[in-house]
């Protein structure tokens, strides 16, 4: 009989302790809200269809991420020994970022920005967001470090965002990817307000003068002297640039087209589903859900708000130089922004709006390629100078 | 033509030669530094035997590990090998930005990290690569008091000092450093410098690219072979016509066709032509009939 009810003490007992461990007696409201957050990045994902490459892994990494347990498991991401914590491995110490910068230079054609090298240096003037951002969060009482990890969100590069807050802010990482990625994907939201309100009738209308043909040898060259002339300068931007331009140059070599295919092929699938997942998953409502996440949204609006008004205002500032007929429309502006092609999208979109057989695509694709390498640089400067 | 082919190959070796040098110097020794000395230890740093002797700090000034082992340390300048460090033991790789303390108590059988020499009456103190004749570094010592260290002011710097505080195994530098961030927060606090600068570095980087690609176009159109001829036979050149994409596009898609025989609008010739046939399967009777095998 004693046997009996120490058996029933000893069941009862690990009953209790199994409910322990469950989700729900570790439940808190913090965790509801992110799983509701990572839900809505799955909607938008699936049903507007924003950046569902990005949103659907990121979405379901903040469910992932947010299912309460008790500690001790070796089951969050945050705890040593953990799956997820040797995938988050590759976000913490950098390595993600230059890999899908391999792939991203392996899908790019870098012919617009040579035919019209002009545009470069709209995507410069886009990089303005980062700097603007900086000094808000500045005000805001971020430190520098901080602040510059916030202010690269304006460059509109996921995973320059992660490369640089991964060294500079690596407890703030979660909330500047994920608003780097939102504002990304509400890229047709925020900019054509800002693009209509700075331009006129006239200026939208303006028809650019067709891209010349680039040669073979051209776009080889491009991405041997972009990466000497940028790393030379900025060498601590080296594992950004220098992956972006070797994916390029494995393109356009042409000789090395399965080497080209991997890295724009499986190698940033694999990789894009690591980052987003594990990204995601570092928004464990304990560390996630704080004043700062919010004035990190709010910073990261702002920024993308600052890059078009730099890109748009610099193209109407270049064009008090150019003659007629070589004047650019100020509708690309918005694309220095580097959200490659989602910015470049919206000034073809806008700009049919007013003119329907003025395409403005291709001539969009230049600043927002450069963009890509203005936001990289520019986060070289700021790890240079803060870290 | 033999000769220049040598000339080739002796200059790749050479070449090959400077890079194996120059990896092997980024991953020797040569990064070590001697970092701080205290000569009379009367109630300073007391080593693993309760002892209070002199003792020698090694900086190694790298990014990556550093062995030590091998090297030698002298108080002599006439023998640069009068303590060979042995090798073998783990506690001679220096970490990154690290420190090794030897002590200096002429009782080498107490480890690796004694010496056979003190710093008694000694004026130099020197470092020597394994092979016994590269000076790695070397100092002379100034008269320092009792239980007071002289040292880099920094670690790894040029300046030495008699430092305020000893510090075996530890930074030189005792004050209070601020972060670059921090010097940012002090001189930039609105963040206008910074925003300056990184706008300048990131248009002055765009800017090169523009220079130099605003020109390719130009170098592209120079027809090498043609001016060559010119200046042969004095013949004047024709221009390149400089074709837009689109021209190259509507000439690509117009070869498209032509080679893949479409048409916009298609020949309208209709052939009519009886076609014959007597026979089909339809029709055949063995195609109705189930067949059995046996």
């Amino acid at each position: 009989m004693e046997h009996s009810g120490n058996y029933l003490d000893f069941v009862v007992r690990h009953l209790e302790q199994f409910l322990g461990y469950t989700s729900f007696s570790n439940f808190t409201w913090g965790h509801l809200i992110m799983i509701c957050v990572g839900l809505f990045f799955i909607y938008l994902a699936i049903a507007k269809e924003y950046e569902p490459l990005l949103l659907v892994p990121i979405g379901f990494g903040i469910i992932v991420g947010n299912i309460p347990f008790k500690p001790g498991f070796q089951i969050g991401i945050y705890e040593t020994g953990s799956v997820f914590n040797y995938l988050y491995f590759g976000v913490l110490q950098g390595i993600y970022p230059p890999l899908i910068f391999l792939g991203i230079g392996a899908m790019t054609d870098f012919s617009a920005l040579i035919s019209n090298p002009k545009l470069m240096l709209v995507g410069a003037a886009a990089q303005l967001g980062i700097f603007g951002a900086y000094a808000i969060a500045l005000l805001l009482g971020f430190s520098p470090a901080e602040a510059g990890s916030i202010g690269i969100i304006g460059g509109a590069d996921g995973p320059t965002a992660i490369f640089l807050s991964s060294k500079l802010a690596p407890d703030l990482l979660g909330a500047i990817a994920i608003s780097a990625y939102s504002y990304m994907a509400l890229v047709p939201v925020i900019q054509p307000p800002v693009m209509k309100l700075l331009t006129s009738n006239k200026e939208r209308r303006i028809r650019m003068k067709p891209p010349r043909a680039v040669s073979k040898t051209e776009k080889i060259m491009f991405p041997i002297i972009g990466l000497l002339l940028t790393a030379f300068i900025v060498p601590s931007a080296l594992s950004l640039l220098g992956m972006l331009f070797f994916g390029n140059l494995l393109k356009e070599s042409t000789v090395t087209k399965r080497l080209a295919d991997t890295a724009k092929g499986p190698l940033i699938d694999i990789v894009t589903i690591l980052i987003g997942l594990t990204v995601g998953a570092s928004t464990q409502a304990t560390t996630f859900l704080t004043m700062k996440s919010v004035g990190i949204f709010a910073l990261g609006a702002v920024s993308f708000v600052i890059a078009t008004f730099g890109g748009v205002m610099f193209v109407k500032f270049l064009n008090l130089f150019l003659k007629e007929g070589n004047k650019m429309n100020p509708l690309i502006g918005n694309a220095g922004v580097s959200a490659v092609p989602d910015s470049a999208r919206v000034s073809q979109v806008v700009g049919l709006q007013y003119d329907k057989t003025n395409h403005l695509l291709m001539h969009a694709m230049g600043p927002n390629v450069a963009g890509v390498i203005g936001s990289a640089v520019a986060a070289g400067i700021l790890l240079g100078f803060l870290s | 033509m033999k000769f220049i082919f040598l000339t080739k190959k002796v200059l790749a070796l050479q070449l090959l030669l400077w890079f194996s040098v120059t990896i092997a110097i980024a991953q020797s020794g040569s990064d070590l530094r001697i970092n701080e000395i205290l000569v009379e230890n009367d109630s300073n740093f007391v080593d693993d035997f309760g002892q209070r002797n002199a003792w020698i700090e090694i900086f190694n000034s790298a990014y990556n590990k550093v062995n030590i082992a091998g090297m030698y340390l002298t108080n002599d300048p006439s023998n640069p090998t009068k303590y060979q460090i042995p090798k073998g033991d783990p506690v001679t790789v220096i970490p990154p930005r690290n420190y090794l303390v030897f002590y200096a108590d002429k009782h080498p059988t107490r480890g690796i990290l004694h010496l056979n020499f003190d710093l008694k009456d000694s004026k130099y103190l020197a470092l020597y690569d394994v092979n016994g004749s590269s000076l790695i570094d070397e100092i002379r010592i100034p008269e320092i008091g009792a239980d007071t260290s002289y040292g880099r002011a920094l670690d790894g710097s040029n300046e030495w000092i008699i430092l305020d505080k000893t510090t075996p195994k530890a930074n030189n530098f005792t004050g209070v450093a601020s972060s670059p961030g921090e010097e940012f927060l002090v001189y930039d606090p609105f963040g206008f410098g910074m925003a300056l600068i990184a706008m300048m570095v990131v248009f002055s980087s765009l800017v090169f690219l523009y220079l130099i690609f605003k020109n390719t176009k130009r170098l592209y159109t120079i027809n090498f072979k043609q001016l060559h001829r010119i200046s042969m036979k004095q013949n004047s050149s024709e221009e390149l016509p400089d074709l837009t994409g689109e021209v190259n596009a509507a000439i690509a898609m117009a070869l498209y066709f032509y080679r893949n025989e479409l048409h916009d609008h298609e020949a309208a010739v209709l052939t009519i032509k009886k076609v014959a046939r007597t026979y089909s399967p339809w029709s055949s009777k063995i195609y109705g009939l189930r067949t059995y095998h046996k």
